[in-house]
């Protein structure tokens, strides 16, 4: 037993209202997930839930959610995230469905997936903007995908060097 | 890179609704999707088909579709609820308009004569009720040796708890007899918040009892065989040369194919109709 695997599910959160994306907060999509488990999957599908679920990071301005689930039994976790059709918080209710990207065995792969979307992302939506304002926004919310730790500047770097080729 | 495909999304008369799907369905992924016309007729009253709205009525500009660079592909569908025989009625002119052609029979017999016999691309599996009928395994090998393959829909699972365990229920009846094969997952959105993913419906093709293998291709290589299918369909039947600028020919499957592995398919279609040597009865392909 050398080493604990987990599974990490890059999940983009749609919603038809944008500005509702930004009630969001991590307590409610994990209580959300789990709740979804419970209904599709009963008791064992929450007891599974309890071992090492956990929502790592999410982006509030892109909808982006990363959700870690242990690997023996992420595919049946996995199975309940489509049953979502709402997610509650602070008392309003956002409708919205999930949409899984990318799967990988650690936070750094799912990372890497991470930057080559966002930039997919921007060549879609940067030609649509009326003004330079918005366009700074969205440049400014996808560089964000970086969570605290070792990993920080090594991303920090390599999504500006992206985003200064495209320019 | 496979090509997914979400064949059923539901027409609705409002426009806007409609493009909301269709910019979400490119936006996931799927690179064709179809608008079904669902048409139940009664025997009491006489009921016209539906006629489909052409496309560039209903979206002006096709969304490009997420991860590749081409616009979505949109087609056009028609499922008849069959509670009687003669509800079909096999080669009428009105089906001609459309691409793909379904059936959702409701008694055995129907069942039983719309894998063997109709001349159908898709047979859909009821799931917003107790199955009617047993599937027997002697229609379902008619039907995978003919290329029919049986459509389970997931959004009446998405939307109500009941309606979870008649599709469950029904979806695994069905892989019992078929053993997986021919088989596709389709949304029956009416919305865009009720389309899943690709790698997300392959999932819900897990808890179907599907396999891996055969989950996925229930989302990718099932829709296109299909498509291919429904256009030989016109193309052998036909001899003279077919109305409706939907109906699909020998060029327009090639082309087809030349799309999906992402070839440019100007020059194919460029050579065709000018030759002398060319069948009369080939038209070239407009906006598929």
């Amino acid at each position: 037993m050398v080493r604990v695997k987990s599974r990490y599910l890059l999940c983009e959160i749609n919603v038809s209202d944008k500005r509702q994306l930004l009630l969001l907060d991590d307590r409610a999509v994990a209580t959300t997930v789990k709740a979804a488990v419970a209904r599709t999957h009963g008791d064992y599908g929450l007891a599974l839930c309890t071992i090492r679920f956990s929502v790592k990071y999410l982006n509030t301005h892109t909808g982006i959610v990363l959700l870690r689930f242990p690997k023996k039994c992420y595919k049946l976790l996995w199975s309940a995230l489509p049953f979502i059709t709402s997610i509650t918080t602070r008392g309003q209710n956002i409708p919205c469905f999930l949409n899984c990207l990318h799967v990988g065995g650690t936070i750094r792969t799912c990372q890497k997936f991470l930057i080559r979307y966002n930039t997919q992302q921007l060549h879609r939506m940067l030609p649509k903007c009326k003004n330079e304002e918005e366009k700074q926004q969205i440049r400014e919310s996808l560089m964000d995908c970086y969570l605290e730790g070792g990993t920080k500047e090594a991303l920090e770097g390599e999504s500006e060097s992206e985003e200064d080729e495209e320019e | 890179m496979s090509v997914f495909m979400d064949l059923n999304v539901l027409f609705s008369p409002d426009r806007n609704r409609l493009q909301g799907v269709i910019e979400t369905a490119a936006h996931l992924g799927f690179s064709t999707v179809a608008i079904n016309y669902v048409f139940e007729p009664s025997s009491k009253k006489k009921q016209e088909v539906p006629v489909p709205c052409p496309i560039s009525e209903l979206i002006d500009q096709l969304p490009v579709v997420q991860g590749r660079s081409r616009p979505i592909r949109v087609l056009n569908r028609l499922t008849v609820l069959m509670s009687d025989s003669s509800h079909f009625r096999p080669s009428a002119p009105e089906y001609r308009r459309f691409d793909l052609l379904a059936v959702q029979p409701t008694t055995e017999k129907l069942f039983h004569a719309a894998c063997m016999l109709y001349d159908v691309d898709i047979v859909c599996i009821s799931v917003t009720e107790k199955l009617p009928f047993i599937f027997k395994r002697a229609p379902i090998n008619g039907a995978v040796e003919r290329g029919v393959v049986f459509e389970v829909s997931y959004s009446a699972a998405i939307r109500d708890a009941t309606m979870r365990r008649y599709t469950i229920a029904n979806a695994v009846c069905l892989m019992d007899s078929c053993k997986g094969k021919n088989v596709i997952l389709s949304s029956a959105a009416e919305k865009a918040l009720e389309l899943r993913g690709p790698y997300d419906v392959t999932n819900l093709g897990l808890l179907f009892g599907l396999s891996d293998g055969d989950a996925k291709e229930a989302v990718s290589s099932t829709c296109r065989a299909v498509l291919l299918h429904a256009g030989n369909k016109y193309y052998s039947t036909s001899t003279a040369s077919t109305t409706g600028s939907t109906a699909m020919s020998t060029t327009a499957i090639v082309m087809m194919m030349k799309e999906d592995e992402g070839q440019p398919s100007a020059k194919r279609c460029s050579g065709r109709p000018s030759g002398p040597s060319g069948p009369p009865h080939l038209r070239p392909p407009s906006s598929v």
